[in-house]
């Protein structure tokens, strides 16, 4: 419980004796996604969400006074006007403006954009770190199974938020900005990045490498291995591919957490820093305006809400459809 | 048995070797525990460097380590800065029961966690009390009538509640509950600390100031065990002697709670031991908001100082009871599930 | 085997740990004490005074350590005016009153030798510690020995290291302080407020070899002062009781210190009157807190101003940097006035010019802020060569842009102004590349990567003072304390050296007459000012919240509850 970063949502594990007509397993796992009410409210959810953060920046413009020109883009979003600050959703400010004047509307597009990116990112890197160590140490097990199993139970242990801010201290600062799409970017967001991804991937390494373990043994692999297929090739190729289903869905699930983790070390102080928006930095000190100023922190933390939400929702979808063994929702 | 629990301790050994390598290592990255001492004001070149001395955090990462492991009360070292060690070490090293003093407040890191520890428990304790019978509750009248309304609303409403960022709920309990209700004239609660200086720390005083930060861990913690329990239990009762026993006729409420309710109890009962540890922890983020003096916050005022005593003491101790309840978790397990034999 | 030996007793400790701490759970702690119903058995005189009332005092950060020794923290040293008097405390106008000493030394009363370089302290014969023991000049000596003792890791042995010889005692109330050279800050760095209680911690630095762990240093029972320890729970509260044997009794019965590390609680607990002092409010918050009408919130200096320091390390700046034109501009582009205006509140936090605004009577009147003029600015840097050939906005010479590296620490109100300058600044085009550190790595020594110390920074922003109400500070801009791989001390961060400035800083720290310390300081600051090595962002004073609820509180910037023993509790 404590805070929960990273626990994942038990499996519904109901089995209901249905009937279907043979259909490619691809198909069948469509056909059960779109049968998922909850998975389609959650995929119209986040297409909405993606809408708001790509869209929205076709809306991020206005008069920026102490520019004294008309802005527009992610200009608009950091433009600040002192003299405005903390002004209440209004016409012009349709989510207020922050403790400097500068318009929440646009900064939660424009810090949308860039909490997705951490949560596809750190996800991405989740992905990468688990499916490695845990096909490394299913597929040579003995002493390299051991030693990494070893440290994977050894940072299991230790809570993620601990984690997660140790690390952000640990590697806090050490990188210069740059440029990603055309957006200068705080260094920070690759660390946070980093971060979450090198402090989530435990428990897909073990699935993975319990995936691994049964899949080894599998005639196809041996003819490989007979055949003088490399290691590597065995298991790029032959081993992870067959593990893609938990892997989809620990993905879609670690985009949730990923997004929850950077808002909870951003909410801490210890997030990205510097002007570029997150929807975790917009927090950072806006509970201090808990009763003066309820916008600053109601904005970004219900976005969040719905991207976890929605994520969570799809990913519970993808769960049932992707899993052979599931008739559920049919 | 016994057996079966030494040798689990002895296994537990290595990894707790790993996990104080692993956050000692990830401790040499931090600031200079020296820098923040003045607190105000930095402190000066000759202080900083005596300081550096005297605390050992000139030596190597792997020397300070183990120091911090095995003490260093056989050794002489330089205390008065000639290069010469001279003075005997009074470190005696976490193997021996000295956790180590804080470097900012120079006092027994044990000591310091020992004075936050009960505030943590008391709120984490209410807090597990609380979630273990609404998600059971919750749970099981789920599981009765899967797929009602009752059934679907609970379940969306758990997803809402999984997905919820802590301190966004909490900042919306504490705004409508204590500063809306306020301004509205009607009953309200307390903000923040454990609580009021006038009143005093009465048990009454406590609770009031509990319900907040107890309801924002509950929420968000019901929502996923209460699905838990569903799910186990939906999996007993289509299970063939349930079926079996409801089909001759036997009470659904009998059924329920003589067959499915213990056997679905099972991996619930793991869910929470494997939980409790982590309890230690304190919720860094509800302790933060609701300014309650537990472990959590100990840890968070520490981190910005790179007090690593403090904070490998707090980690270790975590550790550690995770280790001690994943084995206490097993052996409850085999006695409560005569199928399970230890080996 | 005997690790595991060890692991096991650990795991002894973990789990007594465990049970204790649930065992102690439920009924907590007691209250502490508000009826003042307590009796006072201690109390034997015939003509006790009667203590009444409470003062309520939320603390923002828990003190690290009560002894002087182990802590510089400024909330653990403000508790001294109740429980630890030293020689003198400061009033209201920050001016020494005498507390332990019988009189303020000087060369008038033959306290301080033509030379500067000793001073002889007479004490009152009458002090006694709350437990009855008198007050002597061998305590003092007991002090000087316990900070200079290699067995005890003191966090600071300034300026005793540096410029204290010796410190005997004649007889029991005569002290002697003898200097190696004139040392003018000797009134706030002596013994000014603070002394340790030689009957208690002798014995236990003679059987443990030191008083680093003595239990003194966290339940200070035995003090010195209107008010004496009676509890501190961590994380929650400090109690100090009145001490009846002080030579000028309190009036309350006691001073409870609430540990309230949350901003917006504390303000919480000021607005509904649950505290009598709070401290540490940011100004934007004046408004709010003095609506009830029962609380009045005062600023009060303890020296600190925000400033800018420029980094002009020719090793480590950007090349921009050493031009002093630039600096000029910089200053010149950044319209502090409107920053203060609309982030602070003007009346409290006004623009300050020099490093000692806020410390008078060291400042400089004749100063005036630079004036937000970005016409000018644009024309010192064309004129310096830094002109946009590029045409991306950014001015440039040689190839260089003119990006500088804004850094300072993770507070929020710094993060919002470096947003702020960085839009200002963009319209006479100096790029701005805003960093924030948290503070431990922000003030980090060299050789740990300290972002200031290895100067990898072009402008950093933070407050700070100097010993206040001394305005000592030298180290900022001494040549000698530039900071590098070989002095990875030094305290010159911005690697200033200017002969003159060198000079002038040298023989202010060795000045005793006090108008001409001030000249000198003038001299400094119109230095500073001319080569634009500090810029002034706002004066930092203190903001306290007083309830009227509590009255007769005269706060000092420099020891600010120095008048504790006459606070009341309104009837």
């Amino acid at each position: 419980m404590a805070d929960p970063v990273s626990t994942t949502l038990p499996t519904d594990a109901v089995a209901q004796p249905v009937s279907s007509a043979p259909l490619s397993p691809l198909r069948l796992a469509v056909r059960r996604f779109r049968k998922h009410r909850m998975a389609m409210f959650g995929l119209g959810l986040l297409i909405l969400l993606l809408l708001y953060i790509s869209l929205g920046v076709l809306l991020s413009r206005g008069y920026c006074a102490p520019l004294k020109q008309e802005v527009s883009g992610e200009a608009w979003a950091n433009c600040n006007d002192t003299g405005l600050k903390l002004q209440p959703p209004s016409a012009g400010h349709i989510f207020g403006t922050d403790v400097i004047g500068r318009d929440i509307l646009a900064r939660t597009i424009y810090g949308g954009q860039i909490s997705v990116l951490i949560g596809i990112s750190a996800a991405f890197v989740e992905v990468l770190l688990g499916a490695f160590i845990g096909a490394l140490a299913a597929y040579y097990g003995g002493w390299v199974d051991n030693i990494l199993m070893r440290f994977t139970e050894a940072m299991l242990t230790i809570p993620s938020l601990f984690l997660l801010i140790i690390g952000s201290h640990f590697f806090g600062n050490r990188l210069p900005a740059f440029n990603f799409l055309g957006r200068e970017l705080a260094g920070g967001v690759v660390v946070i990045i980093l971060i979450i991804g090198a402090t989530s991937w435990m428990y897909l390494a073990r699935i993975v490498r319990a995936n691994v373990l049964s899949l080894r043994e599998r005639d196809y692999v041996s003819a490989a291995r007979a055949l003088g297929a490399s290691d590597s090739r065995i298991i790029f190729l032959h081993l992870l591919p067959n593990t893609i289903a938990p892997l989809i869905v620990s993905a879609t699930l670690g985009v949730a957490n990923a997004i929850l983790s950077e808002a909870y070390v951003s909410f801490l102080g210890l997030g990205v820093q510097g002007a570029t928006a997150t929807w975790g930095n917009m927090l950072d000190g806006a509970y201090q305006y808990l009763e003066t100023a309820p916008w600053l922190w109601f904005f970004p933390g219900t976005l969040i809400l719905l991207t976890v939400l929605g994520i969570n929702f799809v990913g519970d979808g993808l769960r049932d459809a992707l899993d052979p063994y599931s008739t559920k929702h049919l | 048995m016994t057996t079966y629990i030494l040798r689990r301790l002895a296994q537990a050994i290595p990894q707790l070797f790993i996990i104080s390598i692993i956050l000692f290592t990830l401790m040499q990255g931090f600031g200079d525990p020296v820098a923040t001492l003045g607190a105000r004001t930095p402190p000066k070149a000759e202080d900083k460097e005596r300081l550096r001395r005297m605390l050992g955090l000139d030596q190597p990462a792997y020397v300070q380590y183990l120091t911090w492991l095995v003490g260093n009360d056989w050794q002489k070292i330089d205390m008065d800065g000639d290069g010469i060690p001279e003075t005997n070490g009074r470190r005696k090293g976490i193997l021996r029961g000295d956790w180590s003093n804080s470097l900012v407040t120079r006092r027994p890191v044990l000591e310091m966690i020992g004075d936050r520890l009960p505030n943590t428990l008391i709120l984490m304790g209410a807090a597990e009390i609380v979630i273990i019978i609404f998600s059971l509750a919750l749970g099981l009248y789920s599981a009765l009538r899967p797929y009602s309304l009752f059934d679907n609303l609970v379940t969306g409403l758990s997803f809402i509640g999984y997905s919820m960022p802590v301190f966004w709920l909490a900042l919306m309990l504490m705004y409508i509950f204590a500063v809306n209700f306020r301004a509205w004239g009607l009953p309200y609660l307390p903000t923040v600390g454990m609580f009021d200086p006038e009143a005093g720390k009465t048990p009454a005083e406590l609770i009031r100031h509990m319900i907040l930060p107890v309801a924002t861990l509950s929420i968000i913690s019901i929502a996923g065990y209460s699905r838990f329990v569903r799910s186990s239990m939906l999996e007993v009762l289509s299970q063939d002697y349930v079926r079996t026993a409801r089909a001759k006729g036997v009470r659904t409420v009998y059924v329920v709670l003589r067959h499915a309710l213990p056997n679905a109890a099972l991996p619930f009962i793991t869910l929470i031991g494997l939980d409790i540890p982590f309890l230690l922890a304190g919720a860094i983020v509800t302790e933060r908001i609701f300014a309650w003096p537990g472990m959590g916050r100990l840890f968070l005022d520490h981190t910005s100082r790179a007090d690593f005593p403090v904070l490998m003491g707090i980690l270790m101790l975590v550790s550690i009871a995770v280790v001690i309840f994943q084995i206490i978790t097993d052996v409850v397990y085999s006695l409560v599930d005569p199928r399970i034999r230890l080996e | 085997m005997k690790r595991n030996l060890y692991l096991l007793l650990s795991l002894g400790v973990l789990a007594s740990m465990i049970l204790s701490a649930c065992g102690g759970a439920a009924p907590a702690t007691e209250p502490p004490d508000i009826s003042g119903d307590a009796t006072e058995p201690a109390v034997t005189e015939p003509a006790a005074p009667a203590f009444s009332g409470t003062a309520t005092i939320t603390f923002t950060q828990e003190p690290d350590n009560l002894n002087y020794l182990y802590t510089e923290m400024w909330f653990s040293q403000i508790t001294r005016d109740f429980w630890n008097k030293g020689l003198w405390s400061y009033d209201e106008d920050n001016k020494p009153v005498p507390e332990i000493a019988a009189e303020i030394p000087s060369v008038e009363n033959g306290g301080l030798s033509e030379d500067g370089k000793t001073i002889t302290i007479k004490l009152r014969d009458d002090v006694a510690w709350s437990d009855g023991e008198p007050v002597t000049a061998e305590d003092f000596a007991f002090s000087f020995e316990m900070v200079m003792s290699d067995a005890n890791v003191v966090l600071t042995r300034y300026p005793f290291d540096e410029y204290v010889e010796s410190v005997t005692a004649e007889d029991a109330t005569t002290l002697i302080v003898q200097l190696k050279e004139p040392f003018a800050p000797w009134l706030t760095t002596i013994f000014d407020d603070w002394v340790l209680p030689k009957h208690i911690l002798q014995p236990v630095f003679e059987a443990e070899g030191t008083i680093d762990n003595a239990e003194w240093n966290k339940a200070p029972t035995v003090g010195v002062g209107p008010f004496v320890f009676s509890e501190w729970e961590s994380g929650s509260h400090i109690i100090f009781k009145a001490n009846p044997n002080w030579i000028r009794p309190p009036k309350l019965e006691q001073v409870f210190i609430r540990i309230v590390p949350d901003d917006a609680a504390q303000e919480a607990a000021i607005i509904a009157g649950d505290t009598d002092i709070g401290v540490f409010l940011s100004s934007d918050q004046i408004e709010k807190l003095e609506a009830g009408g029962d609380v009045d919130v005062v600023a009060v200096s303890s020296g600190y101003s925000e400033g800018w320091f420029p980094n002009v390390n020719p090793d480590t700046a950007h090349p921009a940097m050493l031009d002093v034109r630039v600096r000029k501009a910089l200053a010149l582009a950044t319209d502090r006035f409107t920053i203060v205006k609309d982030l602070l509140v003007q009346e409290v936090n006004p623009v300050n010019v020099t490093f000692w605004d806020g410390a008078e009577p060291y400042n400089n009147p004749a100063l005036e802020p630079y004036p937000y003029d970005p016409e000018e600015a644009k024309r010192l840097l064309d004129e310096a060569g830094w002109v946009d050939s590029n045409g991306d906005g950014t001015r440039d010479k040689d190839g260089v842009e003119l990006v500088l590296r804004y850094i300072t620490n993770d507070r929020e109100l710094r993060k919002n102004v470096q947003a702020v300058v960085q839009q200002q600044w963009s319209l006479v085009g100096i790029g701005a590349e805003l960093q924030n550190y948290s503070s431990d790595v922000f003030w980090n020594g060299y050789n740990d990567g300290g972002p200031q110390s290895q100067g990898l920074y072009d402008i950093a922003q933070y407050s700070s003072v100097g010993f206040f109400p001394d305005p000592e500070i030298s180290y900022n801009w001494l040549c000698d304390a530039i900071s590098s791989a070989d002095n990875p001390d030094g305290g010159n961060w911005q690697g200033v050296c200017i002969e003159e400035l060198d000079a002038l800083l040298k023989e202010q720290a060795e000045t005793l007459d006090i108008n001409k310390r001030i000249d000198l300081y003038h001299q400094i600051s119109q230095i500073l000012y001319d080569e634009v090595l500090y810029i002034g962002i706002w004066l930092d004073p203190d903001l306290w919240s007083i309830n009227d609820h509590l009255q007769n509180v005269k706060l000092s910037g420099a020891a600010p509850f120095w008048n504790a023993h006459e606070w009341e509790v309104a009837k």
